[in-house]
């Protein structure tokens, strides 16, 4: 399919990022994933590529519990980001919390498309690309 | 020439005819009565027959002998043997023709009683300050005595007329009244006798008495004669003496004092109308005797009354008594009674003096006072509320047994102490400025929550109440302490927020357990899915299949120590129970000092130590030092590179019941406002610090807890943290 640009895997759990890479290698989810093991990496590296002029990645899977600056404190600053580009970013909130709480709070945040719950599976992955494609048409 | 004798012999008159030779020719019977001499002076020389008479009427008898025609003179004689002697003399001379021979007639009369009355007058008028006047009408003429005008303070040589003699008056009551009885006695006749006021021509005020008599004729006022006395001095005193006396009534009344008298030998006894109105008497119904005195005593006091009545009169007591009377309306009042003996030269006893006061008010009032003193002194003795009357400088004056109960001292003891010495020093400062404000009348009672120490060094919780007992002049005389023990009420209020927090933090845990679940245990579940199904996955190179087993081992111990570090946070829970021993704090901190020993000399950390050795706190060995350990590491791990020297400071001070231990450090810090909320739950990690695992503080926060004490944290980014642990005091 490889019909995406950059996708962007911020978690700090190694073996899920290691899974994560896996299938999205398997599916040819995207040309580019760059992983951050957490929401601070994550943030400096978004404003380095708008300050450089590069394109914003499509896709954003982030967890929620992460040291130095967790998913909820990325997503804080990530809807501070002056550029209108940002709207064309989606993100998924990829956590092992089976709180509701969680995901209602994820879901308060318009940048939020959707809430999966680990562990992502390659069935799972086929259907968000396919919705995606469906959206960028 | 001779007279007949015929002529004048019988008249009354006391007269004599003398010839040239002084000798009598002839006589009135008159003049032989006057002085007293028979017929046979006829004849003889005036002189001899008279010896004692004026130098001035020998002159006089000369002149008319000479040729003068008329003398008269009224002359004052005292005889050789000090009589007074008025005489009053008329001489005229018998001169016919210049052959004649001259002789002369003469009227002698004796006017001494006459004249005494006179002067009587005069002397009388002058002493009585009572001066003349007279108004005639007719001619409209008015004439003062010397005395009227001395009165009036005026010249002798002032002429008054009618409207200035009414000016006199003083204005108001006593000129109106002296003009409208002046206009009644010229209109009617009728005389006035009147006491008024005038000013004086020298402006001083006084009382005059007026009397005023007109003379009618054919019913018209022709002349109004009077007498114009002072009486300024007597009327003074009587002015004086009616307003005391009206005092003396309106203040006997008032007061309801009764006077009475009672002549002694004679068995008479004379009551005021007081007296009466006191003991509900009819005057007519009083017999005045001392029966009828004694009959209207109760009959419980008669004899006491009666043997104190003979004191009285014989000299032994002073009468001075109360004692109770029933009123015909059959009430019993009290009175009291006193009395003073007036004794004649010989020292017999004639009258006694006395004065009866009702004072059943009083009476009432102080059996009234007595019954609530006494159930006052019932209530502070049986009240379930401590109860104490402390002087000014916070003696026990009295308490009672409750306060002794709750306090655990006798009432000795107590009486012998101070309120300060019994208060717990942290509140005492706060009671002593409300007593002050007390005193200085700002308030006028407060109340308070406060500690005291019982006999034996235990705090007992009260809620105390004071208020200021003023003496007569308004200043503290002493204070009414109400004290309630609410030592049950604190300490199960206690237990009860014990348990409270206990079951709010057990809550907390378990909430915080199932976070841990649900994110920790959840993601190793989650991965180890994942990975499995990699490995069941047939479409995956061998490279990746090699790596995924990797991860395989990676994820089972992860969950392996995720449940060793849960299993830890259990042991911890589930020992709270465990009896806590007191343990020596500097111990510890030199042990875990000495543990690290590598790492500080490694570091370069400068430590700094300052626990007190005699600290001891409530814990459990292990715990203690791994809170300890905890603390030092973190302070040394998250050293600010930066710095040129790390620092670490483990301080401990006392407070209150507490004992705190101080970690400070120098390092990288933590910003709180981000991360407070955080920093003591499970695998939380602030830094980018590979050692960093998340479970350190989460650990010593629960052990920290299980021994009943507290963490609390300070911390500025690139400045430093100071973690304070709030231990029990052993």
């Amino acid at each position: 399919m490889d019909i995406l640009g950059t996708a962007y895997v911020v978690d700090d759990d190694p073996i899920h990022v290691f899974g994560m890479q896996l299938l999205l290698k398997k599916i040819k989810f995207s040309k580019e994933v760059l992983v951050f093991r957490n929401g601070q990496e994550a943030i400096d590296a978004l404003l380095e590529s708008l300050g450089k002029g590069e394109t914003l990645p499509s896709i954003i899977f982030l967890d929620l519990n992460m040291p130095i600056k967790d998913g909820w404190e990325f997503l804080d600053d990530f809807v501070r980001i002056p550029h209108h580009n940002r709207e064309k970013v989606t993100i998924y909130v990829v956590s092992s919390s089976i709180y509701p709480s969680d995901e209602e709070k994820a879901k308060k945040y318009q940048v939020v498309s959707n809430y999966i719950i680990k562990p992502v599976n390659e069935h799972e992955l086929t259907q968000l690309l396919g919705n995606l494609g469906c959206l960028n048409d | 020439m001779t007279v007949s004798q015929s002529i004048f012999h019988h008249t009354a008159i006391p007269f004599a005819v003398l010839d040239e030779e002084q000798s009598f020719i002839d006589f009135s019977k008159q003049w032989l009565k006057e002085f007293d001499l028979t017929p046979k002076i006829e004849g003889k020389y005036f002189f001899e027959v008279m010896p004692e008479l004026p130098e001035e009427l020998k002159s006089d008898i000369n002149y008319c002998l000479d040729g003068i025609e008329h003398r008269s003179y009224t002359k004052r004689l005292i005889l050789p043997n000090g009589d007074l002697v008025w005489y009053d003399w008329k001489i005229s001379s018998i001169h016919k023709d210049d052959m004649s021979t001259p002789s002369i007639m003469i009227i002698l009369e004796d006017i001494t009683n006459k004249m005494r009355e006179e002067e009587l007058l005069v002397k009388s008028q002058e002493v009585a300050r009572v001066g003349g006047w007279e108004v005639d009408l007719v001619k409209n003429t008015i004439y003062w005595s010397k005395m009227t005008k001395e009165i009036h303070e005026v010249p002798e040589d002032y002429i008054p007329n009618m409207e200035k003699g009414i000016s006199f008056y003083k204005e108001g009551r006593s000129r109106e009244t002296i003009t409208r009885l002046v206009q009644h006695a010229i209109e009617t006749g009728k005389p006035w006798d009147t006491e008024l006021e005038i000013i004086t021509e020298k402006g001083n005020k006084l009382w005059v008495r007026a009397i005023g008599e007109p003379e009618m004729i054919n019913d018209k006022c022709v002349r109004i004669v009077g007498t114009f006395q002072d009486i300024n001095k007597r009327k003074q005193i009587e002015l004086g003496f009616n307003k005391i006396s009206e005092r003396l009534s309106i203040a006997t009344k008032t007061a309801g004092i009764g006077i009475w008298e009672y002549i002694i030998p004679n068995d008479e006894l004379f009551w005021d109308s007081n007296m009466y109105l006191l003991y509900g008497v009819k005057e007519t119904d009083f017999k005045g005797v001392y029966e009828a005195w004694e009959s209207c005593i109760h009959p419980d006091d008669i004899e006491q009354i009666n043997g104190e009545v003979n004191d009285a009169i014989s000299g032994t007591k002073d009468f001075d008594t109360i004692f109770r009377v029933i009123l015909p309306s059959g009430k019993v009042r009290w009175m009291k009674g006193e009395a003073t003996i007036i004794r004649d030269l010989e020292g017999n006893p004639i009258k006694m003096i006395g004065v009866n006061e009702d004072i059943t008010d009083l009476k009432t009032t102080q059996l009234q006072l007595l019954k609530s003193e006494e159930s006052l002194q019932a209530t502070l003795e049986n009240s379930s509320v401590g109860m104490a009357l402390v002087d000014e400088d916070g003696r026990f004056m009295d308490v009672n047994q409750s306060l002794c109960k709750s306090l655990g001292y006798s009432k000795d003891e107590l009486l012998k102490l101070t309120f300060q010495e019994i208060t717990h020093p942290h509140d005492l400062e706060k009671d002593l400025s409300l007593l002050r404000k007390l005193i200085q009348g700002n308030i006028s009672t407060y109340q308070i929550e406060k500690r005291y120490f019982n006999k034996t060094g235990e705090i007992v919780h009260v809620l105390l109440s004071v208020t200021g007992a003023r003496n007569i002049d308004g200043n503290i005389s002493h204070f009414i302490s109400q004290i309630v023990d609410i030592t049950p009420r604190i300490k199960s209020e206690k237990k009860l927020k014990g348990l409270l927090e206990l079951s709010t933090n057990q809550n907390n845990s378990l909430l915080n357990f199932a976070h841990i679940v649900s994110h920790n245990l959840r993601s190793h579940a989650a991965n180890l899915t994942m990975i499995s199904s990699f490995l069941t996955d047939e479409t995956l190179g061998e490279e990746e299949r090699k790596d995924s087993l990797s991860m395989l081992s990676r994820a089972s111990n992860g969950l392996n120590e995720t449940i060793t570090h849960l299993n830890e946070v259990v042991q911890v829970k589930l020992e709270t129970d465990k009896k806590l021993k007191p343990i020596h704090l500097s111990y510890i901190t030199q042990k875990v000092l000495m543990d690290v020993q590598a790492l500080i000399e490694k570091n370069d950390v400068q430590i700094t130590l300052d626990v007190p050795k005699h600290f001891e706190v409530k814990g459990v060995l292990a715990y203690l030092e791994s809170v300890v350990l905890n603390l030092v590491s973190n302070a040394i791990k998250y050293r600010d590179p930066d710095k040129k020297a790390a620092q670490v400071s483990l301080k401990a001070y006392e407070n209150g019941e507490n004992i705190v231990l101080q970690v400070t450090d120098n390092g990288l810090g933590i910003d709180l406002e981000k991360h407070g909320k955080k920093l003591f739950g499970m695998y939380k990690t602030f830094h980018r610090n590979k050692d960093a695992r998340g479970i350190g503080l989460f650990i010593t926060k629960n052990q920290i807890e299980s021994m009943g004490g507290k963490i609390t944290v300070k911390s500025t980014p690139l400045v430093g943290t100071t973690f304070e642990v709030i231990l029990l005091k052993a």
